[in-house]
């Protein structure tokens, strides 16, 4: 079997990588796509301010 | 002869890559002075591509993002060995930024209430990411989550700084004029700023400060003409270098210092508190610390882009 790296996906926002497992026959058996990253604004907006929010999740994505 | 330049993310919003855009027809100039051979979010080379490279090929790379997981570490340090001036561009690279607030918290923490605990989440078997997965019968590989953030400078040697988040569009054209000139100053220099504190550049008028009580920015209202700090809301403006332009507060917001320190400060949170403390009104350390008090939230307000850059670095638990 043949594995088939993406990595990084580009032109986008993020990181991702898609790997692809080929058969022998040339079919593929599986493709995954995978997001590597993690931040945590889900955890560490806790305790913060509520007026002080907006300022903060602006940062989760910049584009 | 162009520069041969390469420009990556760790763990970032995409902001900083947006800045360099934000130069707009200025963007012409920089493709004429300079062959991008990396940029993820706008280019289709992979990392492979680099690894391929020889050493020292890129004259320059700008590294925005802080370091959240083992592939910001590992691209981070072969970047670095491609690289002739490495230059940690914006507030995650410089000193954590936002995601550096993560440090308030444990690994598992983040995790649990990202995967587990999160109302949007469905995720009955509670699976939470691992280093590696086998699924029928495919091994897959994801970087390790760290329990700390880490600045750029905390993994690798940086030549340079650009701070801001987002830098200035114009400070990052010219940070870009100053390598195509061959003009860089010594090593370890903040490129692209200022070399004062924000308060010596804000128009607003300042007195003697005497605060006897701290606002947070939704009980009242801030006057356009004095200093925030004055008015009682916390503006980190006296620890926060200049370059920015003054846009939070021109706007009558005060500054959350995303510029980082100036040079030979090393926590910038500390030396907002020293200059805090130096302002509030009162006598006695009782009555100065009742005010103190009134602080929300200090450790992330004072170090609110700078926590994993700050003396401890991350909340002990």
């Amino acid at each position: 079997m043949k594995r088939i790296a993406i990595d990084p996906i580009t032109r986008l926002e993020g990181h991702g990588k898609i790997t692809i497992f080929v058969n022998d026959d040339g079919t593929v058996e599986n493709a995954y796509l995978q997001i590597p990253e993690l931040r945590g604004f889900e955890k560490f907006v806790e305790g913060l301010p509520v007026e002080e929010i907006p300022r903060v999740v602006t940062r989760i994505c910049g584009v | 002869m162009k520069l041969k330049i390469g420009i990556y993310w760790g763990a970032a919003c995409g902001g900083c890559d947006v800045a360099i855009l934000d130069t707009h027809e200025k963007i012409l100039e920089i493709a004429e002075a300079a062959d991008i051979f990396f940029w993820p979010i706008a280019m289709d080379f992979k990392y492979d591509d680099v690894r391929a490279m020889p050493d020292g090929h890129l004259d320059a790379v700008f590294y925005s993002g802080a370091i959240r997981n083992s592939e910001n570490e590992e691209i981070a340090l072969l970047l670095r060995g491609k690289a002739k001036a490495m230059i940690a561009l914006g507030a995650c690279a410089h000193i954590g930024g936002i995601p550096g607030l993560s440090n308030m918290f444990t690994r598992e923490d983040t995790l649990r209430r990202a995967y587990i605990e999160s109302e949007s989440t469905d995720n009955p078997g509670g699976v939470l990411p691992s280093e590696r997965t086998v699924n029928d019968g495919n091994e897959l590989e994801l970087p390790r989550f760290y329990n700390t953030v880490k600045t750029l400078s905390q993994v690798v040697d940086v030549d340079y700084t650009i701070p801001g988040c987002p830098p200035a569009s114009m400070q990052i054209y010219s940070a870009i004029g100053l390598i195509a000139d061959g003009m860089l100053p010594k090593k370890g220099s903040v490129i692209g700023a200022g070399d004062r504190a924000l308060c010596d550049e804000c128009a607003r008028t300042k007195s003697e400060k005497k605060i006897t009580k701290i606002y947070r920015t939704h009980e009242k209202l801030p006057d356009f003409e004095t200093c925030l700090l004055e008015q009682g809301f916390i503006c980190l403006g006296p620890a926060t270098r200049s370059g920015c332009g003054s846009r939070c507060i021109k706007s009558g917001v005060p500054c959350r210092g995303c510029y980082g320190p100036l040079d030979g400060i090393t926590d910038q949170g500390l030396k907002m508190l020293s200059a805090l403390a130096s302002v509030i009104d009162g006598k006695e350390e009782q009555e100065i610390n009742a005010t103190l008090d009134t602080v929300a939230a200090p450790l992330t307000t004072l170090h609110r882009f700078s926590l994993a850059s700050s003396i401890p670095r991350r909340k002990k638990v």
